[in-house]
């Protein structure tokens, strides 16, 4: 063990027995012996990483990924089933507020017990009295049981104990969300405070927001092992991205039984209208609430939006470089037709429309099938979702073709000064 | 050695758990605190009834005799019970915030204990009441023989509340031994009043050495024999030590079992 470490996780195992069917009293365990199988759920998969002293790290993942369960295991409620763990020093964790309350003592009273438990001795506590009642607002009411409290109250003292208890580590899992804006606000002042003291932390929340301004360091799990560890910006946002993925994928699959379903029972009336082409077949991302019009005199066969690399993406920052390629089949040659394409807020806001031919320019004339392409060289969309629609218009404005809410995009949130749909360049200066 | 300086670093925990124990149980009951001193004494009068004017004892004053057994016995009887769920009803605290998992059953059997400080009141008002008085020499190895129950109360606690977490019926199965364990030990009537082929019963029972303590020190006014303390000083050891290596292996799973 390396003295340059706080936390010395190596190789760290842990599963659960989940029981399938539990019997707890005597006789279903004699009746049912057989029924008492349980499976082993393995939850950390090998966990490796050390924290030096002083170092914030965030834990990110999705839920049931397994970092509570770190949480749990670095503050020795847990046991890993395999591998080395090693934390030094006094270890507190705001993982229960208000363990220990009775509701008919006293707040005074009770904040004796619940720091007795924190492993406060009564010197400790006496010293920091003070300090917790102020902290948590309630000098009027310090002497009254706490059954009388309000739960927000109630909180705010449980809170002002736990964070005021010294520790070497600091565990905390999701509860920055205590009391009203501005004890919020406190609580939060509070913890940079213990952080810029010197106290290791380590804390599990989904406000990303929070994390950025606590964390020096991202750990990112995912099913039970290491998966990304380093500077929060970068982590961050391949987790963001990574989460992004998992969610359109998973539209991705909803919209594939959606129209699978829809072309087994038959629609006779939107086939015809579409001349038998399917949503299904433009993309493998189309969006369940994709609709699609038009005679199909001319029509679309593909859809790609693809990043400056030439990959598919449906994940973007402002200012990148995007590209909308579609393969476009015709009934017959020398057709002329407008290309049209825009994009839609998820409020269902209008935000930007683009066609092929300017007014009164004649439209281009089409071979039997081909591919149209629109390139943007720098997307003006600020951070947000929003669907993309095309469509294809013959001379006097007959409607060939027109797929709306085809693919969702998402513009990634970045620290801005801009708001609404669009970024201007600009310049903020004094004069 | 470890698990007990560990304990002792949470000694603030302990005595506050104590005062909650001791304190929140009445809080907002009119007699409050005078339930502690109630409880026991009705149990005691109803018991006097019966076994002074039903059953006839030819023990002189034979109240002073139960008395004398009956406050140790509802120490040990008022821990276990309490104790059997100390750890299973503070679930929340345990799965959430690490601190020795002894701390609770302490905590619990401390509390009783202190309880039953407080019931000596009653007994040492009977003693004078009823013209026993006291033996002050014999009265020095009551703080001892105190002790030695403590000991081995904490060791059934220990056991039982860790076991009940595992196993719920436990608390329920107890309560029923309790209920006969008590006609097994010689608190209702005089040991020798049991037939000697049920006398090795009595015999296997280590609460019957720490209430014969209580009777010679309280009833009969002289020291406990060498053998009594001797049993039971052994036996609070074995059931402790017994005690402590059973929770020792069970508490890494409390929190997962819970």
């Amino acid at each position: 063990m390396s003295a340059q470490y706080v936390i010395n996780v190596q190789n760290v195992e842990k599963s659960f027995k989940v029981y399938l069917d539990k019997g707890t009293t005597l006789k279903e365990k004699v009746l049912f012996k057989k029924r008492a199988r349980y499976e082993s759920r393995q939850i950390l998969n090998g966990i490796d990483f050390q924290i030096p002293p002083g170092q914030a790290v965030g834990l990110i993942g999705k839920n049931g990924c397994g970092k509570s369960t770190i949480l749990k295991l670095l503050s020795r409620i847990y046991k890993p089933n395999h591998g080395e763990l090693s934390v030094e020093g006094r270890v507190s964790s705001l993982i229960e507020l208000g363990a220990g309350f009775h509701p008919d003592m006293s707040g005074k009273e009770n904040i004796y017990i619940n720091a007795s438990i924190f492993g406060l001795t009564r010197e400790e506590i006496d010293a920091k009295m003070d300090d917790i009642i102020r902290f948590s607002e309630l000098e009027e009411f310090i002497n009254n049981p706490v059954r009388t409290y309000s739960s927000g109250m109630y909180m705010r003292l449980a809170f002002a104990v736990a964070i005021n208890v010294n520790a070497d580590v600091l565990l905390i899992d999701e509860i920055l969300a205590v009391g009203d804006v501005s004890f919020q606000k406190k609580c939060f002042d509070r913890l940079l405070e213990i952080k810029d003291g010197g106290t290791t932390i380590v804390i599990v929340s989904h406000d990303m927001d929070q994390l950025y301004k606590i964390c020096d360091r991202f750990i990112w799990i995912e099913d039970g092992q290491v998966k990304e560890d380093g500077e929060p910006r970068l982590i961050g946002n391949h987790y963001l991205d990574s989460m992004e993925e998992a969610r359109l994928e998973r539209l991705a699959q909803e919209s594939r039984e959606k129209f699978s379903q829809i072309g087994q029972e038959g629609n006779p009336e939107e086939d015809a209208s579409r001349g038998g082409h399917t949503i299904l077949e433009l993309t493998e991302y189309v969006h369940p609430e994709a609709r699609r019009f038009g005679t199909q005199e001319v029509y679309y066969t593909k859809v790609e939006l693809l990043n400056k690399d030439g990959e598919p993406c449906q994940i973007f920052s402002t200012g990148d470089e995007v590209v909308l390629r579609c393969g476009y089949a015709a009934r017959e040659a020398r057709i002329r037709v407008n290309f049209n394409m825009d994009f839609v807020r998820d409020n269902w806001q209008y935000c930007y429309g683009s066609c092929f031919a300017k007014a009164g320019e004649p439209l281009p004339e089409l071979e039997e099938e081909g591919w149209v392409k629109f390139h943007i060289q720098e997307l003006m969309l600020l951070p947000g979702k929003y669907y993309l629609d095309i469509g294809i218009n013959g001379v006097n404005g007959e409607l060939y073709d027109n797929v709306r809410n085809i693919l969702q995009i998402t513009v990634r949130e970045y620290a801005h000064n801009e708001f609404g749909p669009c970024t201007f360049t600009h310049d903020w200066t004094l004069e | 050695m470890r698990r007990v300086r560990e304990l002792l670093r949470y000694h603030e925990m302990i005595v506050n758990l104590v005062k909650r124990e001791l304190r929140g149980r009445y809080k907002g009951s009119i007699l409050g605190f005078m339930w502690t001193f109630i409880n026991p004494l009705c149990q005691i009068i109803v018991y006097t009834i019966v076994f002074s004017l039903i059953v006839r004892s030819d023990l002189d004053k034979f109240y002073v005799y139960m008395i004398t057994g009956m406050i140790p016995w509802l120490f040990f009887d008022n821990s276990i019970r309490m104790g059997s769920g100390c750890i299973r009803y503070q679930g929340d605290m345990v799965k959430k915030i690490y601190f020795p998992r002894e701390v609770l059953p302490v905590a619990t059997v401390t509390a009783n204990f202190i309880n039953m400080l407080f019931c000596f009141i009653i007994v040492f008002l009977v003693l004078f009441v009823s013209g026993v008085g006291i033996s002050l020499k014999a009265l020095f190895c009551l703080p001892l023989i105190m002790m030695v129950e403590y000991v081995m109360v904490l060791g059934f606690t220990l056991i039982i509340s860790a076991g009940t977490v595992f196993f719920k019926d436990l608390e329920h199965i107890v309560n029923v031994l309790l209920m006969a364990w008590i006609y097994l030990t010689p608190i209702l009537y005089p040991i020798t009043s049991v037939p000697g082929k049920l006398s090795w019963i009595f015999k296997l029972n280590p609460m019957t050495y720490i209430i014969e303590a209580y009777h010679a020190v309280l009833y009969w006014k002289t020291v406990p024999t060498a053998v009594v303390m001797s049993r039971a000083i052994v036996a609070a050891t074995v059931v402790l030590i017994l005690g402590e290596f059973v929770f020792a292996r069970l508490d890494d799973n409390f929190a997962e079992e819970l």
